[in-house]
This record gives C-alpha cells, sequence and structure tokens, in this order.
C-alpha cells in the first residue's frame, strides 16, 4: 500500500505535466487546475505516508520494494544487475511532505503571479515537470534513478531559468546554470561509477550494509583512496546542484526565472536535492573522511555568500545569496554530524525560504520594480506580505519562538562542539558560521526595512502599486500558511525553540531528532555529554547575540538611519568594490578559465579534430571507399550487369538470330537440314 | 557374272539419292510425292534383297509388299491433301504455300 503511495507521488505531477505540455493550452484557465490539483493529491498522500511515519517512530528504513530493471550478464557465476525502486524512511516521509506542500503551494501563488503571462500552461508544466522530479529524486531508493530525477531537475530549472527566453540575459543565465551544475553531475555520476564497481549495487540499502559490514572501498585509484575519491565526487555533485563554493555562480542568476520558479527552485527541488543527497550519502562521505571538506565547503559558503548578500540591491539577489548561505549552513552541518539538524535545516529553510521568495513575488508584482532603492514604505499597502515576510525574515535570521532558531542553532551546537572543544585546530569553522548567522540578521533585515519601512523613495511606482486586497486567496494563502509553518513549535515541540527547556507537551519533545539519524550509526558515537552541554550553552548564548545583534545593526543603519551606509561603503570601497564584483568568480571563470584554459585547449583539439582527424583519417577512409566503390562499380557495370546479365540475354538474341533464317516457312529447307542431319549421323556412326 | 547383293544395294541407294534430290529439289508437290515414292520403294527393294541374301527367310519381302501397301494409301491421302490445296490455293508449287509462315 505504502508502495502503490510512493509511485503515486511522483507520478501525479508528472500526469499533470503530460496533460499540460500536450493539450494545456486548450483547457479552460490553460489547464493550470490540472497542475494544481495533481500535486495537491500527491500532497494529501505524502500526509498520509507522513502519518504512518509517526506512528512508527522507527528511524531505519521501514519500507523497501525493488526489481531489476537492467539485467546484467551472469559473467561471475552469479545473477546481478541494476535494481531500482522505491522505499521509505523517515527521512523520506518528512521530505515528501515538505516538497508536496511547498510544491503546491508555489503552484496556488503562480496562478496569481503568473495571471496572463505568456506560455501561461507551459510554465505549469515545467513547474509539475520540476516538482515530479524532486519527488521521485526522494523515494528513489538508489543512485542511479536518483540520478535520472537529479538531471530531469537540472533540464527543468534550465527551461525555467529561461522561462522569458526573449530577454538575453535570461538565456544567459540558463545556459549558465545548467552548465555549471553539468560540472558537479558529471562528478557525481564518475562517483555512482566507482560504487557501482564496487558495491555492484547501487541501492542505499546495500551501500549502507556494506559499509558498515566494513572493509569496503580499500584501495586507491590513480593514487587516491577510493572511499575519498567517491566521497569527494558525490559531494561535488552536491556542490554543483546546491551551488557551493566554488560552483555557486548560477544560483544567483537563475533569478531571471519567474518567481515562484526562484521559490521552487531555492525552497523545495532543486537546491535541497543536493543536500539530500550527502545527507543519504553521509556513511560513505564518513568512510572517506570527506566530512571535514564538506564542512570547510559549507562554512566558507555560508560565510561568504552572506557577505555577498549585504550589498545586494536587487531584492530577489538578497535571497538568492541567502539560500547560498544557508545551504552553506546545512552543509556545514553534515561535515560536523549534526545529521538531523542538517535535515531540519533543510526543511526549516525550504519553508522559510518558500516564504521569503513568493513575498518577494508578491511586491515585485506589486510594485514592479525589483530594486530595493525604488521600494520602502509599502507596508501600508500589503501588509499580509509585509507580516509574512517579516515573519520569514525573523525565522533566518535565527530568532527564538522560529523555526530557522531551532535547527540553525543546533548546527552551530555541534559545529562549535567539533570545531572548539573536540579539534580545536578547526576553530574557523564555528567563527564562520556566527559570523555569517550575524550578517543574515543583518541583511535580511536591511531588506525589510528597505522594502517596508521608511517612507517611499519612488512615489511614483509608489502610488502606482495596488493595495493588496483580502480577496486575492491564491496570493496571500500561501504566504500566510507558510509563515505559520516558520514558526518553531512545528519542528521542537517547544515555543521558543530552545532544547532541554520550555517543554509544551510535558517532555522533552523533540520529535524530529527521534525521528532523523544517520542511516549507519558512527556519527557522534562518542558522547562526551559535558562538552555537548557546553557547547550548546555557549552556541545558545552565542546565535542569540548575534541574530540580535545583526538585527539591531541593521535597524541602525536602515531603520533609525543612525549611520548613514553610503560612508561606510565609501570607507570599505575596496571591500565593496570586490562584493561587487562577486569575488570575481564569474570574471575568474570566465577570463582564466575559460578563456585562457577552455578556448586554447578547446581550439587545440578542435585543430586535431578538424585539420588532422577529419581530413586525412575520416576524408582519407572516404578516399579509399570512394575507390573501392569506383572498382566495385566497374566490377557491377561491366562484369555482372554487361556481361553476365545482359550477356546471357545477348546470346539468346544471337542465337535467336541464326536459327531464325533456318525457320523460313520452306518446307524443303526443313528437309535439307534434315537430310544434313541424317547424313551427319550416319558419318559419324560409321567413321567411329 | 553373279548378281549379288550389292547390285541390288547400289541400285537402292541410286532410287534413294534420286528420291532425295527430288523431294529437295523439285518444286511441285505432285513431283515431290513421286520422290516420296522413289524412296520407299528403294526401302522396299532392300528389304526384299536382305531378305533373300541375308536372314534367307521371306519376312522381309512380306514388309516389302506393306511398304507397297502402305504408299498407295499414302499417296491416296497426299494427293486428296494436294487436291484440297489447289482448291484453296491455286497452286502446287511447294514455296508459294507458306501462310503458316508468320
Amino acid at each position: 500500500m505504502i508502495k502503490n503511495l510512493l509511485l503515486l507521488i511522483p507520478l501525479l505531477p508528472f500526469v499533470a505535466f503530460s496533460i499540460q505540455i500536450f493539450i494545456g493550452r486548450k483547457l479552460p484557465r490553460g489547464g493550470d487546475w490540472v497542475s494544481v490539483f495533481a500535486i495537491f493529491s500527491s500532497f494529501v498522500l505524502a500526509l498520509i505516508v507522513f502519518f504512518q511515519v509517526i506512528g512508527k517512530n522507527d528511524p531505519q528504513i521501514w519500507m523497501s520494494w525493488a526489481f531489476t530493471w537492467l539485467p546484467l550478464s551472469e559473467l561471475s557465476g552469479e545473477l546481478s544487475g541494476v535494481r531500482i525502486g522505491v522505499m521509505a524512511d523517515n527521512m523520506t516521509a518528512i521530505m515528501l511532505l515538505m516538497v508536496t506542500l511547498c510544491a503546491t503551494l508555489i503552484h496556488l501563488f503562480s496562478t496569481w503571479y503568473m495571471h496572463g503571462e505568456v506560455r501561461y500552461s507551459r510554465f505549469f508544466a515545467y513547474l509539475s515537470l520540476f516538482t515530479g522530479s524532486m519527488l521521485g529524486l526522494v523515494v528513489s531508493d538508489n543512485l542511479l534513478t536518483l540520478f535520472i530525477f537529479w538531471e530531469l531537475m537540472g533540464f527543468c530549472s534550465y527551461s525555467l531559468i529561461g522561462f522569458y527566453f526573449e530577454r538575453e540575459s535570461a538565456v544567459r543565465a540558463n545556459i549558465k546554470a545548467f552548465m555549471t551544475t553539468r560540472i558537479g553531475d558529471t562528478c557525481l555520476f564518475v562517483g555512482i561509477m566507482i560504487l557501482w564497481m564496487e558495491f555492484k549495487s547501487l541501492r542505499f540499502e546495500d551501500i549502507y550494509h556494506a559499509i558498515s559490514a566494513g572493509g569496503a572501498l580499500q584501495g586507491e585509484i590513480l593514487g587516491v583512496n577510493k572511499a575519498f575519491l567517491a566521497g569527494f565526487l558525490v559531494l561535488m555533485g552536491t556542490v554543483g546542484k546546491s551551488a557551493q563554493f566554488p560552483l555557486q555562480v548560477w544560483l544567483p542568476d537563475a533569478m531571471e526565472g519567474p518567481t515562484p520558479v526562484s521559490a521552487l527552485i531555492h525552497a523545495a527541488t532543486m537546491v535541497a536535492a543536493g543536500v539530500y543527497l550527502i545527507l543519504r550519502m553521509t556513511p560513505l562521505l564518513q568512510l572517506g573522511d570527506v566530512l571535514i571538506v564538506v564542512a570547510y565547503i559549507g562554512a566558507f559558503t555560508a560565510f561568504f555568500a552572506s557577505l555577498l548578500a549585504v550589498i545586494q540591491n536587487d531584492i530577489k539577489g538578497v535571497l538568492a545569496y541567502s539560500t547560498i548561505s544557508q545551504l552553506g549552513y546545512m552543509v556545514l552541518g553534515v561535515g560536523v554530524g549534526a545529521y538531523a539538524a542538517a535535515f531540519m535545516h533543510l526543511i526549516t529553510h525550504a519553508l522559510f525560504k518558500a516564504c521569503l521568495f513568493m513575498s518577494s513575488g508578491s511586491v515585485i508584482h506589486g510594485v514592479h520594480t525589483q530594486d530595493m532603492r525604488e521600494m520602502g514604505g509599502l507596508r501600508k499597502k500589503m501588509p499580509i506580505t509585509c507580516a509574512s515576510m517579516t515573519i520569514a525574515t525573523c525565522a533566518i535570521a535565527g530568532f527564538p519562538f522560529f523555526s530557522g532558531f531551532v535547527s540553525k542553532d543546533k548546527i552551530l551546537a555541534q559545529t562549535l562542539y567539533v570545531g572548539g572543544i573536540e579539534h580545536s585546530q578547526h576553530i574557523l569553522l564555528p567563527i564562520f558560521g556566527f559570523t555569517a548567522a550575524a550578517i543574515t540578521a543583518f541583511y535580511m533585515f536591511r531588506l525589510i526595512f528597505l522594502t517596508f519601512f521608511g517612507e517611499p523613495r519612488d512615489h511614483h511606482k509608489y502610488e502606482h502599486t495596488h493595495k493588496e486586497h483580502v480577496r486575492e486567496l491564491n496570493r496571500w494563502i500561501p504566504l500566510a500558511v507558510l509563515a505559520g509553518l516558520s514558526l518553531s513549535v512545528f519542528f521542537s515541540g517547544s515555543i521558543t525553540g530552545a532544547l532541554h527547556s520550555d517543554q509544551i507537551f510535558g517532555a522533552y519533545n523533540d520529535w524530529f531528532e527521534n525521528l532523523i539519524q544517520s542511516p549507519v550509526h558512527h556519527l557522534s558515537a562518542v558522547e562526551d555529554e559535558h562538552g555537548h552541554h557546553l557547547a550548546h550553552n555557549l552556541a545558545l548564548t552565542i546565535s542569540l547575540v548575534v541574530a540580535f545583534g545583526g538585527a539591531l545593526l541593521s535597524a541602525l543603519f536602515y531603520f533609525w538611519k543612525k549611520i548613514d551606509p553610503n560612508r561606510i561603503k565609501e570607507s570599505l570601497n575596496q571591500i565593496y568594490v570586490i562584493l561587487q564584483n562577486k569575488y570575481y568568480f564569474d570574471w575568474f571563470y570566465i577570463e582564466i578559465i575559460i578563456k585562457r584554459a577552455f578556448i586554447p585547449v578547446a581550439a587545440f583539439f578542435g585543430y586535431v579534430d578538424m585539420e588532422l582527424y577529419d581530413r586525412y583519417v575520416i576524408d582519407g577512409w572516404a578516399k579509399v571507399a570512394k575507390l573501392g566503390y569506383g572498382t566495385a562499380r566497374l566490377v557491377d557495370d561491366e562484369v555482372i550487369d554487361y556481361l553476365l546479365v545482359d550477356g546471357a540475354g545477348r546470346s539468346a538474341f544471337t542465337l535467336g538470330l541464326g536459327v531464325r533464317v533456318l525457320q523460313n516457312g520452306k518446307v524443303q529447307g526443313y528437309l535439307m537440314i534434315g537430310v544434313l542431319l541424317t547424313l551427319c549421323s550416319a558419318f559419324y556412326i560409321f567413321l567411329i | 557374272m553373279q548378281i549379288g547383293i550389292s547390285h541390288y544395294l547400289v541400285i537402292s541407294s541410286v532410287l534413294f539419292t534420286l528420291g532425295v534430290l527430288t523431294v529437295l529439289n523439285r518444286r511441285n508437290i505432285i513431283v515431290i510425292l513421286m520422290g516420296i515414292e522413289l524412296m520407299l520403294n528403294s526401302a522396299g527393294l532392300n528389304f526384299a534383297a536382305f531378305s533373300r541374301f541375308v536372314v534367307g527367310n521371306s519376312e522381309g519381302q512380306a514388309f516389302s509388299i506393306f511398304i507397297i501397301l502402305v504408299a498407295a494409301a499414302e499417296a491416296a491421302v497426299a494427293l486428296a491433301i494436294v487436291l484440297r490445296t489447289f482448291q484453296n490455293l491455286k497452286t502446287v508449287e511447294i514455296d508459294k504455300i507458306q501462310s503458316l509462315k508468320n
């Protein structure tokens, strides 16, 4: 029964996609209700699955079904083949619920946001395909189908980022997103091949079993430890998909797509897939000692992307960099072994980031600009958007009572424990983490203050902004639902979100942590109760200080206007220029890597290909073939056709001509022949 | 000079040759029929000669009688055909009778 549900959940959006792409335009309302209905049905099914999980309370894989999709040869004597199927554990169930919920609300919001746009039904078709791919990825029990859906999402993001393909910038952005993630995807695929060679199976269950049995992935490939290599390549897949350093360049450009797409990419689907992958593959990362690399990539990304968000004037730009930064937190969480916390942050971030993006969509649609410098004072015009966006901002900044506080605090506590107490050489990890938290609070409140508070800076735009209307249900219901889910109580069971205290359901009720555990129990095996406790309390204090400090600083800058940001900007001009140029990553990739390295290499290979290979080998073969063809044609024409085929006819014809003379109708002629023949035979008989 | 088989055979072959040449050269059907009679007679003569000189009984001579008989019947049929041909085609020239050609 669960198996059918798991198959049906991704299938429904795919069916919606098929309907939309073929006959969507002919349906009433562009067929948006098909997609909304399909994804809502998936949501209901996901709810059923989710409540089964709550009932079971067992962190292990509790449903798994697979069949041999590709039987391979029995060379080694045993029957082997690629087995694929679906599985469910608690992580799957929670992911399914989150993805379907976000996607349902985003679909709903899109019916308002995209109303009257060009290619309306195609937009919903792609949106459904995107969601369906993500759901397929989540229910996959093996790396192969996971990779297939992973690539499908790459395609969907390509088509949706370039949805307004009339704009050149959109086309550039979608190519950039596709090609950048492609680097990661290729690495991931190589990693998957290494795992296949080692385990002869790509199912997570088999991989977990093989890893816990020990002795897996011994040896080296090209002088690198095999386990490290496999883990690192899988990590590179995540780096590409989840926009981590150094492949983060595509995500900010991805906001060229319509805002609901950004919400979908940044929250529920695309980038979540990357983190989901390393969460699934944690045992492998641990086996290969990749976790520390993971932690550093995450911490560094969280820090440097948050700095970039500070200088953005584009409302979606701020959110895009904040996504990179928050994804950095998740990756950091996986790296330091805060498995459940990283996953929790994935979920909470998805919910409040979807809320933030759709709120920004609501703002953009109202004001018709994305530049925050032209906004201001919008809280009077759109109170619901303002309220929901502020709530989500509190969540991302890590204020108590909000969801982001719970998950981020857990990650930071574990980071502090690992980096500050256990291995003091990794002290950089908590420093990056906490600094990023402070900067996050700063830039998010900067966004709020610039957009909704103060006086309108562009009066013309302000006057033309329509007042938000309660009748626009599909505009504010998604925002309200997601803002509601940004409260901590849903995730920790306590009101403020602080753990070990303030229980409202009687006892310590951290259901999330109870449900989610690493598939192979190595993580945090050594329990330093005191150290954990210390780290936790310390982290709690520091998080609160940095969150409120960042917000306060932001208020000083942009709300009370005690400090002029332009003065700071001028005094830090050099840093500002660096940030303005996004640390010169784009410049580096395009000018150095692509122009100095790729293009000459490509030109060289192009030369080899065109001039040497093509001219001599290919054309040479053509010449040989032409010669052979000429000979064959000669033989065919002259010998076969002329001599044999025509010759047979011609000989019959010539013989006929000769014999025809005898057949002249004169009886005496015939008799003459008879006599002659008789004489001949007589001679023959008598002479011999 | 003793008359032997060779004399008979010589006369027979002369007769046969004359008959063949008549059949091959003459154009009148009547004359060709005469040539055929000549050949039949030479065959009959041969039968009689071999019967008398080689075999020694009269079976061969009986064959001569049969040949004369068959030749008479054949001549009757053939002359009837020639008569009908002449009535239809107004000619007894064998070269002109070519209506089966073409």
